[in-house]
């Protein structure tokens, strides 16, 4: 397969955190290749190393060894202000806590990924509207997170990693902290997202959304055990 | 981790080193700048007034002693805002480990007591320290000052002020910093646990123009209404900094060019004396009186030598581009004579005053011709008011009980006191008659000393050649000599008084300093996960500095408008009657203001900094 089909390559990507005088190994030489386009779940146990792996491939965290190349781009050679440029660009994070700002409304949440690209306020008004509309809570657009729902907010999260278009959505356990109903409302962003044909990247355990994976990773204390297609 | 109710909170505090660290330091620096003013202030007024009979006059220690005063009060003060801010801040950010600890199963009592010993090791390991910084700063800065040659009592420890100050401090923690431990053990569990309880998360901003600013504005302005408590704080202890900084600093400065208008005025500006050369040294030891103490010693005022000759009078009144003050100067005994007033409700008349006597000098002065322009409570003299007089401010206290409504007796002649004066000469403790009467109730026809003012626009080095010629020429014995260096001393002594008194808000303003530090660190402890959020989206580290850059200014700047407003209205409308400033003195005190605002404006920015370089990953989980 060549690099440019590629959207994530990761070569012996290792990385340890130091807990006292103990470093604890979170991934343990991890290659991994995602192609562009595809739906690729990471599934394993808590504590497997998902999270940390959407980190490293997400330019949050940098791994202790080994080479990362997203979208082109080699994270390990870019410097903090070039990594935060990528990804707000390129890249779209939906978090497992959500991770909204409490101060910002709906609509304030949405749109600031596109304020930090410089886009005009009337394209950003739209933009946001649009995003809002799509995940069903276009009359919630001047409420803040904390009069929102836990799924309400896991959806806000969508529509602000869907925010600059990125090419590369990142989605970490979406229906961890949902019901069965919200789940599937998850489940159906996602499908569309697919549909849509962007590259995307979900840590989960949940059954239905590893169902509808093009590419499915497993992770067991930290080292990929099996990739299946 | 041990889990005791002695352990925990020691591995806890000793676990946040730096939160921990900026509590201790902040508190100690509280307790040891109100040590330290209380100690120096007193040691400064103690100095100065055990010496106030001799040195400064009554009129200029009122406005000094003020000062002090004011800044003590103002001291206490800022330390009471900032042990509450500070204690307020350690246990508000603890609220969400109360909440854990009682939603995992401990008991009410064991979390309070985890929480309470924690503020007891904090509040009394700080106010230990405080007390020993402020006894050493006290020690250092007063042997300093002694070594400038100010009038500083070192080394001034009363041990009851320094009880009273640790218990005070001690107390005040305790009973502030108990307050929201108290609130979190009694709330639930799962409210403890909400970020809406510490810091009212679930209260929507009220200022809705907040709307329309940029990003950065928006998520400061709101982050500061939703912890309203904590800003509320930090604004007042601030503001009470910025009254403090400008009472010292601008009031110091105009305070400094006040007093020293007044004694320019007293003794006049390019003002030459000419008289015997023995008169001139008497005349000087007299002027530096205010600032040595130096006691004068027996002199013959009216000996006929030192009077001043007809033939010089003519001589110089023949010299163009002159004014002319002759003055008879001695000294001689006076009594006080009472006088007499109106009851307010009774109309009855009350008499004032005893029969005090005492010593003063006597300067007889032509009403029209004198040079001088006092800083005066009451009337000058007036040329045909031949019985009046204006008498000192020292001699004012010392001997009448209301002056302006007594007489005083001056051998047989009795003078009506139509006015107080600030006058530097012989303490403050002189009389001002007109010379005529003062010439005939002594039996002398000449005056003994002779005050010229040279014009401005005439070239004064050849005009002091010349009378120099001229009096040189009539009577060898008599000099012309310059007043401006004995003004200068003086002033310089004034100086000097000042600048130690700007000395007091240095420590408020380093533990302030650590308090506006201990601010930003809550701000970023507050929105840590939410600055790690912005970053993982895109967001580059400046745009978190300048968040809470954005936030810092907006606390600076509205304490530093409203300390220096009300800064400026105490010093010129409460302590400093008939302020005198020139323009650049504004550009000094606005250096100064503008100085302080800076330190904390950087102080602000270093836990900023610190945060921003810390990779995205650590500041997305609350450490």
């Amino acid at each position: 397969m060549k690099n440019e089909e590629l959207a994530v390559w990761g070569l012996l990507l290792c990385k340890a955190y130091p807990v006292g005088n103990i470093q604890i190994e979170v991934l343990k030489n991890v290659d991994v290749s995602i192609e562009k386009g595809r739906f690729t779940v990471i599934s394993g146990d808590s504590g497997s190393g998902k999270t940390t792996l959407l980190n490293v491939i997400g330019g949050i965290d940098r791994p202790t060894s080994g080479k990362v190349v997203v979208l082109g781009e080699d994270l390990n050679a870019q410097d903090e202000d070039s990594l935060a440029a990528f990804r707000c660009s390129k890249i779209g994070f939906v978090f497992q806590s959500y991770n909204l700002i409490s101060t910002l409304t709906v609509a304030e949440n949405v749109g600031f990924p596109m304020e930090w690209l410089r886009k005009p306020t009337d394209y950003v008004e739209k933009r946001v509207q649009e995003l809002l509309a799509m995940v069903g809570l276009g009359a919630r657009a001047e409420h803040f997170p904390f009069q929102l729902s836990g799924g309400e907010q896991q959806r806000v999260a969508f529509a602000r990693a869907l925010a600059n278009n990125p090419p590369l959505l990142l989605v970490d356990e979406p229906t961890g902290n949902l019901d069965r109903r919200t789940s599937a409302q998850v489940a159906e962003i996602l499908n569309a997202l697919k549909d849509e044909g962007k590259t995307v990247v979900v840590a989960t355990h949940d059954e239905g959304i590893v169902k509808a994976a093009d590419q499915l990773l497993h992770l067991e204390e930290g080292m990929l055990t099996s990739v299946d297609d | 981790m041990s889990m005791t109710e002695t352990f925990f909170p020691i591995n806890d505090l000793l676990r946040r080193k730096f939160q921990t660290g900026v509590i201790i330091i902040g508190l100690a620096l509280c307790v040891a700048s109100t040590l330290f003013v209380f100690s120096l202030g007193n040691g400064m007024g103690v100095a100065t007034f055990a010496t106030t009979e001799n040195k400064l006059t009554p009129g200029f220690a009122i406005v000094f002693s003020r000062f002090v005063i004011l800044a003590e009060i103002l001291v206490f003060t800022i330390g009471i805002v900032t042990i509450s801010f500070l204690t307020h801040t350690m246990m508000s950010q603890r609220i969400k480990d109360v909440g854990l600890m009682k939603a995992a199963g401990c008991p009410n009592d064991v979390v309070f007591s985890y929480f309470m010993n924690e503020l007891v090791i904090v509040t009394l390991a700080s106010c230990s320290l405080g007390v020993v910084l402020g006894i050493l700063a006290d020690y250092v800065s007063g042997g300093a000052l002694v070594g400038m040659g100010l009038q500083v009592i070192p080394w001034q420890i009363n041990p009851w002020v320094v009880l009273a100050i640790f218990a005070a401090f001690v107390l005040l923690s305790l009973i502030v910093g108990t307050r929201p431990i108290l609130a979190a053990t009694r709330v639930r569990p799962a409210v403890a646990l909400s970020p809406s309880f510490s810091y009212g998360l679930s209260r929507e901003s009220d200022f809705k123009g907040v709307a329309k600013a940029g990003l950065t504005a928006k998520i400061a302005i709101r982050s500061l209404f939703r912890r309203k408590s904590a800003s509320f704080q930090i604004i007042l202890c601030l503001t009470s900094v910025f009254i403090l900084v400008t009472v010292s600093v601008a009031g110091g400065i105009i305070a400094n060019e006040t007093t020293g208008a007044w004694i320019e005025r007293a003794v006049g500006k390019n003002v030459v004396l000419i008289a015997h050369h023995e008169m001139t040294i008497q005349y000087e030891l007299l002027m530096s009186k205010f600032y040595t103490g130096a006691p004068e010693p027996q002199f013959n005022y009216t000996s006929g030598k030192y009077l001043v000759s007809d033939q010089i009078l003519s001589n110089l009144s023949l010299m163009a581009g002159l004014r002319i003050d002759p003055r008879l100067v001695l000294e001689a005994q006076i009594n006080e004579v009472q006088g007499f007033v109106f009851g307010q409700q009774t109309s009855e008349t009350i008499t004032v005053g005893d029969s005090r006597k005492g010593t003063s000098l006597i300067v007889g002065v032509e009403p029209d011709k004198v040079l001088s322009q006092w800083f005066l409570n009451g009337n000058f003299l007036v040329k045909n008011e031949t019985s009046d007089a204006v008498i000192g401010d020292t001699l004012a206290a010392k001997m009448f009980s209301q002056p302006l409504n007594q007489s005083l007796k001056l051998l047989e002649q009795t003078f009506q006191i139509a006015g107080v004066c600030l006058d530097p000469i012989n303490g403050g403790n002189v009389t001002y008659v007109p010379l005529e009467t003062l010439q005939s109730v002594m039996g002398v026809s000449e005056p003994n000393i002779v005050m010229v003012e040279i014009s401005d626009g005439i070239n004064r080095t050849k005009v002091l050649d010349e009378l120099r010629k001229t009096v040189n020429a009539i009577d060898p014995e008599f000099e012309v000599s310059e007043l401006d260096e004995t003004l200068n001393k003086q002033s310089g002594f004034l100086e000097h008084l000042w600048s130690a008194v700007m000395l007091l808000p240095v420590l408020s303003l380093a533990a302030v300093t650590l308090c506006m530090a201990s601010y930003v660190t809550l701000v970023i402890n507050d929105q840590r996960e939410e600055f790690g959020i912005l970053r993982a989206v895109g967001a580059r580290p400046r745009m978190i500095i300048k968040i809470v850059m954005t936030q810092s200014s907006l606390i600076l700047l509205s304490s530093w408008a409203a300390g220096l407003a009300l800064g400026i209205i105490t010093t010129v409308l409460i302590l400093i009657p008939e302020p005198f400033f020139a323009g650049s003195t504004v550009l000094e005190i606005a250096g100064w203001l503008l100085a302080a605002l800076g330190i904390l404006l950087c102080s602000s920015l270093y836990p900023a900094l610190r945060f921003a370089r810390k990779p995205v990953i650590n500041t997305m989980t609350h450490q």
